[in-house]
């Protein structure tokens, strides 16, 4: 029954489509000649929404998105920007679950209104989401690199540093996966030096700071021991931490080029809090370094 | 002859305190110590006897009268006697720790008892093991949590920073806005004031103006209000007025 009535919504919004079709097609004659073609738009285009929203009743993704986006068209066209980018979003949104690609087209519409009329909090929003759909449907890292830093710029220019670090912190993880250490270094020291100054957030710079050793650790040992250093020293409540006294353990089985060692110290980290997947990538990789190391001397 | 008949009594009295002395102590004793025991009880018996035969022959001298009670003290002697030498019998068989301890060595007779202890202290150092076990399980447990919580912590508070970021965004927003719609609010007010002065030929223009002006403003209170309008406002004010 409530599919019935759903196939039912289905046809009402195909006729609507049809209806504000013609009627768009009826004004473009006329439109130079009456104002009241604005009118005949503005009803077209209500009735792309109303189509829209049918169809995502119906679960008809793909047309609820067309029939948005041409709703926004119509806005855009009659200079109506604001809600124009409504309209687009609505698409995005409805695309997301079906074409990935078509929701990152329009969502890229949606931010070029948005930073025409300076909203940049928004826009960045919307980076952000393309963000998302690239890493999890595209699974371009490369892009969803490219778009968080682009929202994290926006969110410095309008002063909200904590959206900022949100970004860049994905961006840094996104890097470092790729060995494009020194740009991952660089933001979680950035971040680690912002946060252990806040008061909320100095009992998360340890993590940072953490991270950043590990990057260092994956180019070159040495850099590793005097980035230590110099991160005691700048925050000394970083010694304390369990996470440098697992560093320094493991800068030592490193210089030992001891994998027994290593790999003990990592464990007996692990029984206590679990290192998350990130992690254990990088102490991976920095194992399989003593590995190879060993294995040259042999 | 009575007289001898006690002294026999006497000494008969001592023999059997000694001799029941000794059969209490021969189960105690093992090995030499015990055949001594025995040969000596023996031979007390056989004094014990040769006691009671003179003391049989001395109450056949008592004259028939006073015999009876005589041969009454004898009969009991005799009973005694004979108790003493079942005793005696009893005692050789005897088992006791002592013969144990003979055959097997001096520590023994405490191997099972010492067994048993062994076995309970083990028991016990298990128990105490198994104890220290579950404590340092349970402060290991006691640890992760204690991080899992303090990660969680950690977590709150950079939400709380971010939070707190958009309602000083939002604060400063709706601050700025206020200040338009005041400013708007006192130019209308000010046309109002200038339409009551002007002539009334020119006022339905004024009126449909005032109420379009009126409607957008509170159309422009749910969505951002942009600068240009308000100098718009400005604009046609100074030009009415």
């Amino acid at each position: 029954n409530y599919n019935m009535d759903n196939s039912g919504k289905e046809k009402e919004a195909l006729a609507l489509i049809a209806e504000a079709d013609k009627k768009r097609k009826c004004s473009r004659g006329f439109g130079i000649l009456f104002g009241g073609s604005s009118r005949k738009y503005e009803e077209a285009c209500d009735m792309y929404v109303r189509a829209g929203n049918m169809f995502k009743m119906a679960k008809n993704w793909s047309a609820a998105g067309s029939a948005f986006s041409q709703a926004a068209q119509l806005h855009l066209q009659m200079d109506n920007k604001l809600d124009g980018a409504i309209n687009f979003l609505d698409a995005g949104n409805a695309f997301k679950k079906v074409d990935p690609q078509e929701a990152i087209n329009c969502l890229t519409q949606v931010i070029e209104i948005y930073t025409d009329m300076g909203r940049f909090t928004i826009a960045a929003k919307h980076h952000i989401s393309i963000a998302e759909i690239y890493e999890s449907e595209l699974l371009d890292v490369n892009k969803a690199i490219s778009h968080y830093e682009q929202a994290a710029d926006y969110y410095k220019g309008e002063e909200s540093t904590s959206a900022a670090n949100k970004c860049l912190l994905k961006v840094a993880t996104y890097a470092a996966q790729l060995e494009q250490y020194q740009k991952a270094i660089d933001i979680y020291e950035q971040i680690g030096t912002y946060a252990m100054d806040s008061v909320l957030l100095k009992y998360g710079a340890k993590d940072h700071f953490f991270k950043a050793a590990l990057c260092h650790f994956c180019v070159d040992m040495l850099n590793a021991r005097l980035s230590v250093q110099r991160y005691e020293e700048m925050f000394p409540a970083f010694s304390d931490a369990r996470e440098c006294k697992l560093v320094k353990k493991l800068l030592d089985a490193y210089e030992e080029q001891d994998v027994d060692g290593f790999t003990n110290a990592v464990k007996d980290f692990d029984t206590i809090s679990r290192l998350d997947q990130w992690n254990t990538t990088m102490l991976l990789r920095i194992k399989k370094q003593i590995q190879d190391e060993e294995s040259d001397l042999r | 002859m009575s007289s001898d008949f006690e002294a026999y009594e006497q000494d008969f009295g001592t023999l059997t305190a000694e001799i029941t002395n000794k059969i209490g102590r021969i189960p105690k004793l093992g090995g030499e110590e015990k055949t001594q025991l025995v040969l000596n009880v023996d031979k007390q018996l056989e004094e014990v006897r040769e006691l009671m035969e003179q003391m049989d022959l001395e109450v056949r001298e008592i004259p028939i009268q006073s015999r009876g009670m005589y041969q009454n003290r004898l009969k009991s002697y005799k009973g005694e006697m004979e108790k003493l030498e079942k005793d005696f019998k009893r005692s050789r068989i005897a088992y006791s720790d002592e013969v144990r301890n003979e055959l097997l060595g001096e520590d023994a007779g405490s191997s099972e008892s010492q067994l048993i202890k062994l076995r309970e202290e083990r028991a016990h150092l298990l128990d105490n093991t198994e104890k220290l076990e579950r404590s340092s399980r349970r402060l290991e447990a006691g640890y992760q949590i204690a991080v899992e919580t303090e990660q969680v912590g950690q977590e709150i508070l950079a939400n709380l920073h971010t939070d707190r970021e958009k309602i000083q965004r939002s604060r400063d927003r709706l601050r700025e806005t206020d200040a338009n719609l005041g400013k708007s609010s006192r130019i209308l007010t000010g046309m109002l004031r200038s339409f009551t002065n002007t002539p009334p030929q020119l006022s339905p223009i004024y009126v449909s103006l005032l109420s379009l002006l009126s409607m957008s403003l509170s159309y422009l209170c749910l969505s951002a209000i942009s600068p240009i309008y308000v100098s718009l406002l400005t604009l046609l004010s100074m030009s009415l007025s």
